[in-house]
């Protein structure tokens, strides 16, 4: 007994001790970037990357060697699921490659760590890229990486439902999105007008609720604070329950079954990224589909999502890191990585090869991408957007108002706050 | 005076090859000793400390410069309307989950036990399956068998004329669904406890019972029961730790959801640590510890001290 005590006591001694050093600082504003040296990279650079960019960069890299000749790029596949804590103990321990590929939902927590470096204006020209994609990369006011691919977000429609629902052009307001919708449950004989939440479970509904909110002339935050009661919110809300509220949209779609159903005729619509081409078709769906831009209010709005590339502050070869990234953000660049493994361009002039623009399906996309938002890069955005979901739900399947549903998600967002 | 000397003489004769063996000892335990500190002790302690700030992910390169909260995040808790709920799922689980457990493992070591002597081996391996089977095979057969149209379980409701409901997609019906795969899960490892203490009852404690006109059930009643009384607690605190625990199959199945029906305090803490709060999650895991060794001493109270009182 006497030793446990005598334990504890060192043990609150040791505690009291490590937290004399506690407190925070006050948060930092803008950062300032510095410049990068001139001249060709040199030395070794560490790349890390996820999913099939991990495995398929190599191709890239060893393009840029045969131009700089003097720098060695090694890159690591890593694999998506435990990339966001490989990131965030590589950032703690300080033992970073010189550059990753950041999920753009997760820009905003790193960077408030403290462990990226300023992208630098001398080198990254903000114009080249879309604007929902850069902003993905901006943090309180200052840029810490640049957007290397992105993806966005159009409804898939089934042409034989569309036909026989008599729909010639794609719906322009959202009025004519809901005859639409409509339309193709009663004339087109689909079982479900639409679909909008993701199968199996509600998580990531807030990617199919907010474009309509934002085309409404909302958005999840202003300088000010949160947004997401705003009048023109709630409206966005009460049009997207009044899909369920009116049989349009399932409540509860089991896993796996969106593709074959729809395929089928029984799911008129369903919004989704660009890799649902490439799935439909597997699935034997290559010329049963059309794509519509997403319906307009004060504006026509997707979301827009991908990855970004981050130098760490840590980096052992910074001015190699950056150069490396200036290399993967130039227009040809761009538009090889799209033919190596379908990542769609950030670049803008990435577009302008025929490879992409030649293909109506992609440029549908392309056009999207001119108008798409995406969330704040806020630390706690992961947290917010995973109580938003929540609130869909019970808006969606239990039937709550819209009005308390906007209550109740900008006061869990608020509560949750900015991580700042 | 005299008493001392002796005792003087030994601890002065004694002390070099004590001190040796100590060193031993030590040395021996050292590999666990340091292991157990550096990856056990030390995180322990450290996330309790955890909990007492208001430490997030993005502090993680200067982890010491967040401010003390104090009790604030254990306050903060039962505001969290996510998990109060995930609290009250939890609580749904284990009390339902772990007698359904316990009495379908129980039967099943009984039925093994007496009456199937042929297919014995058979049955053995049968219940025990699903124990050593990945959650993961586990959860996609289930989602199968549970499938909304086309499922095993809605075309045999159909064969009777029932049209089943979608038992993953529906918020009352989730939880209770997942208890049943819990149930068939764990079972296996609880018969194979069961059969063991079932065996070691000895024949004679039955035979003085049928002579004294004892039914099936009489005997069940007043010899296996207070005879399995040690297996009862071990198989309950096991199976109350592990369901208290409970994460893996709505993480695979429902992932919470539908409208957090699924959601245990499990998940609500991976949820946070996910989400980088590292002070507020901590200060949940230490909540749910500290509810696993409530339960685990109740256990022991219910069972064991009964036992001392008969005596």
């Amino acid at each position: 007994m006497k030793t446990w005590r005598r334990a504890g006591a060192v043990v609150v001694l040791a505690a009291m001790l490590a937290m004399t050093g506690c407190g925070r600082d006050d948060g930092a504003g803008e950062e300032a970037s510095a410049p990068v040296a001139e001249g060709k990279a040199t030395g070794d650079i560490t790349v890390w990357a996820m999913g099939t960019e991990g495995e398929k960069l190599s191709v890239l890299a060893d393009d840029f060697m045969r131009e700089n000749p003097d720098a060695k790029v090694t890159v690591t596949p890593v694999p998506w699921d435990g990339a966001h804590d490989k990131l965030a103990t590589a950032i703690a321990g300080k033992q970073t490659p010189d550059v990753s590929l950041i999920g753009t939902t997760w820009m905003g927590e790193f960077a408030k760590t403290g462990g990226l470096d300023p992208t630098p204006a001398d080198l990254i020209k903000k114009e080249d890229f879309f604007e929902g994609a850069w902003n993905t990369t901006v943090v309180d006011g200052t840029s810490y990486g640049v957007p290397w691919y992105v993806e966005t977000r159009l409804f898939y429609v089934n042409s034989a439902v569309a036909a026989r629902a008599g729909i010639t052009a794609p719906p322009k307001t959202w009025e004519e999105f809901k005859s639409a919708i409509v339309a193709l449950k009663t004339k087109g004989g689909a079982k479900w007008g639409v679909n909008l939440l993701p199968p199996g479970s509600a998580i990531g509904s807030w990617q199919s609720i907010m474009p309509f909110v934002w085309s409404n002339g909302g958005d999840v935050a202003t300088g000010g604070g949160f947004t997401l009661d705003s009048p023109q919110a709630v409206e966005a809300y009460a049009f997207y329950k009044s899909f369920f509220d009116e049989g349009l949209a399932p409540k509860d779609l089991a896993q796996a079954t969106l593709e074959p159903a729809f395929l089928k005729g029984e799911i008129g619509a369903f919004p989704s990224g660009p890799w649902h081409i490439g799935v439909l078709k597997e699935q034997g769906g290559a010329d049963k589909f059309q794509l519509w831009q997403m319906p307009g209010r004060q504006s026509a709005t997707s979301f827009v999502g991908g990855g970004d590339l981050a130098v760490f502050k840590d980096a052992k070869n910074r001015d190699g890191a950056w150069k490396f990234v200036a290399y993967l953000s130039r227009p040809d660049v761009q538009t090889k990585w799209y033919q190596t493994i379908s990542d769609l361009p950030a670049v803008k002039k990435g577009w302008d090869d025929p490879a992409l623009s030649g293909d109506p399906l992609l440029s549908a996309f392309g056009k999207q991408l001119e108008d798409a938002k995406s969330p704040p890069a806020i630390p706690t955005w992961e947290q917010i957007a995973a109580a938003i979901d929540g609130e869909v739900e019970k808006m969606t399947k239990a039937g709550a108002k819209p009005e308390d549903a906007a209550k109740a998600m900008q006061q869990r967002a608020t509560s949750i706050g900015t991580g700042a | 005076m005299t008493a001392v000397a002796p005792g003087a003489r030994t601890r002065r004769g004694r002390s070099g090859p004590r001190l040796r063996r100590a060193a031993v000892g030590w040395g021996f335990a050292l590999p666990f000793t340091a292991l157990f500190v550096v990856f056990l002790a030390g995180p322990v302690l450290a996330s309790l400390l955890m909990s007492f700030t208001d430490l997030r992910s993005a502090d993680v390169r200067n982890p010491f410069a967040v401010n003390i909260v104090g009790l604030r995040n254990y306050v903060r808790l039962f505001e969290d309307e996510l998990f109060v709920k995930a609290a009250v799922n939890t609580a749904i689980f284990v009390l339902l989950g772990v007698p359904l457990t316990m009495v379908a493992g129980l039967a099943a070591a009984l039925g093994l036990n007496s009456g199937l002597t042929r297919l014995r081996t058979v049955f053995r391996v049968g219940y025990y399956l699903p124990v050593v089977t990945s959650i993961v095979a586990v959860a996609v057969v289930w989602r199968f068998l549970l499938q909304p149209d086309s499922g095993l379980v809605e075309s045999l409701l159909r064969l009777v004329g029932l049209d089943g409901p979608n038992w993953l997609g529906r918020s009352d019906l989730a939880l209770p669904s997942l208890i049943v795969m819990a149930a068939w899960r764990n079972l296996g490892y609880q018969m194979v406890i069961f059969l063991a203490g079932l065996q070691a009852i000895p024949q004679h404690l039955y035979e003085a019972a049928r002579l004294d006109g004892a039914s099936g059930w009489q005997q069940f009643r007043y010899v296996t029961l207070p005879s399995l009384r040690p297996t009862l607690l071990f198989v309950g605190v096991i199976a109350t730790i592990g369901y208290l625990q409970f994460f893996e199959e709505p993480l695979v199945m429902t992932r919470g959801g539908p409208l957090n029906s699924t959601l245990s305090v499990s998940y609500h803490i991976y949820n946070q640590f996910g989400f980088g709060n590292y002070g507020y999650a901590s200060a949940m895991s230490y909540l749910l510890f500290v509810a696993i060794v409530l339960l685990s001493i109740l256990w022991f109270r219910l069972l064991r001290s009964s036992e001392e009182v008969s005596r």
